[in-house]
């Protein structure tokens, strides 16, 4: 125990370091892992833009998105369209891809100003499957069912990144990339407007933060990361079809920010390892996996229901009680 | 022409179960507050629940109903004891996780106690057909879905307003404070709520299976959305209006199908709805952001 409070300390203490450290030691790790290791550093380490972009619409502005695969998609199919058609650079797409998904962002944040809540939640959603169903059903540009194959890896002077290896790097820079970006656009005036909108629109809108322009603005910063997290994701998996993108996925993407704890930038970050980990781990029992992953989902709602890294206080009627009973032990609450 | 209003009778006998969904939906919405992902793998469940009960004592589809209305009761029990008895006042998304997950557990657990295969389902009603024109006809089982739901809506909308477990059920749909504060148990009718949802859920999966003549374990991925948007058109607590939802969402899909292939199908709900939701944020109710 004594051990742990003295990490702690420490990061308090030097967050650059520690960070520093932490980026570095994640960027040696493919050097020991396996290939299968290296996979699920991959993943992990996409699913943390990916999960931090849906954190940025959930847990910062508080709107309810669940269409976080549409715009994962857009990215997708951005990027190895263009790659197998015209055989354009992968690094200008990386971009472009980003700038299409939150195009896409900008284009379902118009309709859905208006609405609050399950209504909003709905509109996300069924723009997600509709991105979908075309990618399933438009033939001649998708690929239809069959998906797109043999995309391109990407090049950077002269060496080609075609191992797990070299992905896990890049998808490390652009987390990197993406969190510390997010950082600075959360503490500036964007960010503070933002959580400002979270805490109550009106409240907001009264002390003359233009509540529409900032929503349009989360939606797009946030289809902006996971498009870029599924522009990498085509060429890193060289295949890519509609099925990689289902409401599933969404749902997915949902539990882990949930999991790790809204509103906090470690959170996506700590959900992404846990749930990763422990689908991985699950891989064992084979056909049980689901089962015994669903029941360790509800279990960590019972639980945690603000996630790991948020705060310990309960959000619920029942346990609110109790934790405040809690408190009133330790004498926090007078 | 004829093809178009033979789609329509199509669509409208799908629009009746659709309407079914919506109508069991909105309940649990109603009386929770909170919105359900798992009541696709639900709907599942009442068809499987059925099956085994056409297996068991032979096709009779009052039997059918009776069971799958039963198997889901106690299913609903156990999802509102999981997901919605403690976060009540809790964030929406926390609901959300926890049906969602209930959902891929309840899917995975059947297909490890039910098997991946198709099963069918066949002759629980004859094969006859009224015909209207040339290739217009209503088959029985048309019929007899068409009259099954209007059967138990009309029993619902007895249950809802004459009895006083239907008022208490309104009553907390309404207001959950205010209604303790008269003397309503809350917590119980929202449990009976919920249960009676899925009840109408389970026998909307029932009918489905008996409709495509055959059951299975994904059977439900698809039906939870469309529930869910069909009772959003109708403004999530308005029993009546998701029902108009869910018929409205049938036939547009049907008839959409006539213009392109029926792998369109999803598309032409989710436009449809989107379209509504954009011109009438609130859905079909008439009062603005009634509640959620």
């Amino acid at each position: 125990m004594k051990e742990k409070f003295a990490l702690k300390d420490f990061v308090k203490k030097h967050s650059s370091i520690a960070i520093l450290l932490a980026i570095v030691i994640v960027a040696v790790l493919p050097l020991i892992f396996k290939t299968s290791q290296t996979r699920i550093l991959c993943r992990i380490l996409m699913y943390v833009t990916l999960a931090g972009s849906l954190n940025l619409i959930n847990g910062y502005s508080g709107q309810t998105c669940l269409g976080q695969a549409g715009f994962f998609a857009v990215g997708a199919y951005t990027t190895a369209i263009l790659i197998t058609r015209f055989h354009i650079s992968f690094w200008p797409l990386l971009l472009l891809s980003g700038i299409m998904a939150a195009l896409i962002g900008v284009l379902i944040a118009l309709p859905i100003l208006r609405m609050k809540g399950i209504y909003l939640s709905m509109v996300t959603l069924g723009a997600s499957e509709i991105i979908r169903t075309i990618a399933l059903n438009w033939q001649s540009v998708t690929g239809g069912a069959f998906g797109i194959k043999n995309i391109t890896r990407p090049q950077i002077f002269g060496l080609t990144i075609d191992t797990p290896q070299k992905f896990a790097w890049l998808f490390l820079i652009v987390a990197c990339i993406f969190l510390f970006v997010s950082k600075r656009v959360l503490s500036s005036r964007i960010g503070r407007a933002w959580m400002a909108i979270r805490e109550g629109e009106l409240a907001a809108a009264s002390l003359g933060v233009e509540v529409a322009k900032y929503k349009i603005l989360n939606f797009a910063y946030g289809a902006f990361w996971a498009g870029i997290a599924g522009s990498i994701y085509a060429p890193y998996l060289r295949y890519i079809d509609s099925s990689a993108f289902t409401l599933d996925e969404g749902f997915n993407i949902l539990s882990m920010i949930v999991i790790g704890g809204q509103g906090t930038l470690a959170g996506p970050i700590v959900g992404a390892v846990v749930v990763n980990l422990l689908t991985e781990a699950l891989r064992a029992i084979s056909n049980w996996r689901y089962v015994v992953y669903a029941g360790l989902l509800i279990f960590m709602m019972w639980k945690r229901p603000r996630g790991l890294v948020g705060e310990n206080s309960q959000v619920t009627m029942v346990t609110g009680e109790k934790s405040i009973k809690k408190n009133r032990r330790k004498g926090a609450v007078k | 022409m004829e093809y178009v209003l033979s789609q329509l009778i199509n669509g409208i006998c799908q629009g009746m179960i659709y309407a079914l969904m919506a109508i069991g939906y909105s309940v649990i919405a109603g009386v929770t507050g909170m919105v359900s992902f798992c009541y696709g793998d639900l709907m599942t469940m009442g068809a499987f629940a059925a099956f085994y009960m056409f297996e068991f004592a032979g096709s009779n589809i009052v039997l059918g109903v009776i069971s799958s209305f039963i198997a889901c009761w106690l299913l609903g029990i156990i999802i509102y004891k999981l997901c919605y008895e403690k976060f009540l006042n809790a964030p929406r998304h926390i609901t959300m996780i926890c049906t969602f997950a209930f959902g891929i557990g309840m899917r995975n657990l059947a297909q490890i106690l039910f098997g991946e295969a198709r099963k069918p389902v066949l002759n629980v009603v004859g094969n006859r057909a009224i015909i209207l024109g040339k290739s217009i006809r209503i088959t029985m089982l048309q019929i007899t879905i068409i009259v099954t739901v209007i059967i138990l809506a009309i029993l619902l909308s007895w249950f809802l307003n004459k009895t006083k477990w239907g008022l208490s059920l309104r009553a907390i749909s309404q207001d959950k404070t205010a209604s303790y504060v008269v003397g309503i148990n809350a917590k119980r009718y929202s449990l009976i709520g919920s249960c009676l949802g899925s009840s109408l859920g389970g026998v909307a999966g029932l009918l489905l299976a008996v409709y495509y003549q055959t059951v299975y374990v994904t059977m439900g991925n698809a039906l939870s959305m469309k529930s869910f948007s069909a009772t959003v058109l109708g403004g999530l607590t308005d029993v009546p209006l998701s029902a108009l939802g869910g018929l409205c969402i049938g036939v547009i899909e049907n008839l959409g199908i006539t213009l392109t292939d029926s792998s369109f199908r999803d598309l032409f709900t989710f436009s449809f709805l989107m379209l509504i939701l954009l011109i009438r944020p609130q859905g079909f109710a008439s009062k603005k952001g009634a509640r959620p």
